[in-house]
């Protein structure tokens, strides 16, 4: 079942008086629980299809639709909303806060999300994602001293703690040797298939392939 | 979840830092207040100290209390007609004590009123100072431009006019050592509006301390020195905002593309300035006020819990808009471009 809809999404971006134009007519189509890798050269436009997907900026033209709601006609306020709740989010760099605890930094996003939980309720949850990720014995550590590994899985905790309907992840393993890619890819797609989570994934990493369902290939701001 | 009690929980140093600016600034501007009120009252006190009302001096004495001579005649019709009006005349001069040292005095005299010391002839009331310089009840004291002597009857407090302490004589002790008949002024209390008396001219009280030349040349300067510095602090609140804002800018970034409100963002940002604010005022207000009971003993220093009170509150609400101004760059951050710019 189809959950988001890219329709013939353009991005034009002015730079002086010159115009560049670099999505020309983007269609992707994402179904319910599957992974989707988009793949391209630099400048192929594959982040920024990721980022308009994710609310993050505008396209210039098109639609984006998340459960047949149209994004693009949605103010700042409501895309921040959807953001919160539905949305989650691993970037290229771990992107933690630095002044808060691993356990902090879930409990911050259940706040965000406004998850109607307890306080004890909120203490478990973060347990039990802290554990799934495996990363729970550096519950009280702050992020200087976790380990590249160990921040992306925080990161991943975090952008699923919530219970997402979309996971946008952009070159998540960049940062990370040939293993720990392994490991942090095996983590996304389990947690993907387990909590029916919809992930749509930017890599230049050809050995990350395998684990996805579908792949795009992009190339001059159009999928090929 | 409070965040912004967990980033000053972990980044204290840098907190205390802003903290410790905001004390030293706001305790220089409340001792230099206190200073500007006791400079005020050390040159006015005497004047001060009077209820509400109107002074009326002579038309002609071209706004100078010193050229004023009220008509007898003037005088004693507005007397008569207002029943707590008094008349009043202040000369500067100097009195011998026994042991022949001469002190600086201001002789103020007046007519009946409950408003100045009562004193009989060859009698003086004398401000407290002048006990703390030997001057004992039953003295006698001399002017070289009197006949007579003066026996000390008593001290009053807090009674200072022109950096002088003010000495209380009869009227006709007063007219012996200046040669005058007439007095410079009448005070009528009351905060009715000044009623028009021909010949004279009125001023409400705080009008007649601007026409002493030293009172409103120094209060302005001092007034203008505290003013500075309500207006430095205010920068310096909104610089180092704007600091530690353009530091967490990528933060800021990362918090909104999370979901977090921009309106939150801006209440972590109060929460801190009024933290850290709160407590470098306390510490403030509580040093002032042991610096008041420590003061050394000749020093022109008031300062009234009222006073640093107020100055907080202004110190508050510029703390409050520099902050402010300082985050408006929190609504302008694209979450976007803090996440292109790598870890925060």
């Amino acid at each position: 079942m189809s959950i988001f809809t890219i329709d013939e999404v353009k991005k034009t971006f002015t730079n002086g008086e010159v115009e560049e134009q670099v999505l020309n007519g983007i269609n992707i189509t994402l179904q319910e629980g599957e992974i989707t890798a988009l793949v391209g050269a630099s400048g192929s436009g594959k982040s920024t299809i990721l980022t308009i997907a994710a609310g993050l900026q505008r396209a210039s033209d098109g639609k984006v639709l998340f459960q047949g709601k149209n994004m693009t006609d949605m103010n700042q306020d409501q895309i921040r909303k959807i953001r919160a709740s539905e949305f989650g989010f691993v970037f290229q760099s771990s992107h933690l806060v630095p002044f808060l605890t691993v356990e902090e930094q879930l409990l911050l996003m259940l706040d965000v999300s406004e998850t109607k939980m307890r306080k004890r309720e909120q203490r478990d949850e973060v347990e039990k994602t802290l554990k799934l990720v495996d990363i729970d014995h550096r519950k009280d550590a702050y992020p200087s001293s976790l380990s590249g590994g160990e921040k992306q899985r925080v990161a991943i905790a975090r952008a699923i703690i919530h219970k997402p309907k979309m996971l946008f992840a952009d070159e998540p393993t960049a940062s990370l040797d040939s293993k720990r890619s392994k490991d942090v890819m095996t983590l996304i797609r389990e947690l993907t298939k387990t909590l029916h989570i919809t992930t749509l994934m930017v890599t230049h990493d050809e050995e990350m392939l395998p684990y996805a369902d579908h792949i795009i290939t992009m190339k001059d701001g159009m999928v090929v | 979840m409070n965040i912004a009690w967990k980033e000053i929980k972990k980044n204290r140093a840098k907190f205390v830092i802003l903290g410790s600016i905001i004390f030293l600034v706001s305790f220089l501007t409340f001792i230099i207040s206190g200073l500007s009120n006791g400079l005020s009252q050390d040159n006015a006190a005497l004047i001060k100290d009077l209820p509400d009302g109107q002074f009326y001096m002579n038309a002609e004495a071209n706004e100078t209390y010193n050229l004023s001579r009220i008509d007898e005649s003037v005088q004693s019709s507005v007397l008569k007609e207002q029943k707590d009006a008094v008349a009043i005349s202040i000369q500067m001069g100097f009195v011998n004590d026994m042991d022949d040292k001469q002190h600086s005095i201001a002789f103020v005299t007046s007519t009946d009123s409950i408003l100045f010391e009562s004193v009989g002839k060859g009698e003086v009331v004398l401000d407290r100072s002048l006990q703390d310089k030997g001057i004992k009840v039953g003295d006698s004291l001399t002017n070289n431009q009197f006949s007579g002597g003066f026996t000390v009857k008593g001290f009053v407090d807090q009674k200072k006019y022109s950096h002088a302490p003010v000495a209380y004589i009869n009227i006709e002790n007063y007219k012996e050592i200046y040669r005058v008949n007439e007095m410079q002024l009448i005070f009528v209390p009351g905060k009715e509006k000044s009623q028009v008396i021909t010949g004279l001219q009125s001023f409400t009280n705080k009008e007649f301390l601007n026409t002493i030349p030293s009172y409103s040349a120094e209060q302005m300067s001092l007034n203008m020195i505290i003013w500075f510095l309500v207006a430095i602090s205010g920068m310096l609140f909104a610089i180092f905002f704007y600091m530690m804002n353009v530091q967490k800018i990528g933060l800021y970034g990362i918090l909104k593309a999370l979901g977090v409100k921009t309106s939150r963002l801006f209440g972590m940002m109060w929460y801190q300035m009024i933290f850290i604010t709160v407590i470098a005022l306390a510490l403030s207000v509580a040093l002032s006020q042991v610096f008041t009971m420590i003061a050394p003993e000749g020093m022109p220093f008031s300062l009234t819990i009222e006073t640093t009170f107020q100055l907080s509150i202004i110190f508050l609400i510029i703390g409050f808009i520099g902050a402010t101004l300082s985050g408006l760059q929190i609504k302008k951050v694209e979450p976007l471009q803090a996440i292109q710019q790598g870890e925060v």
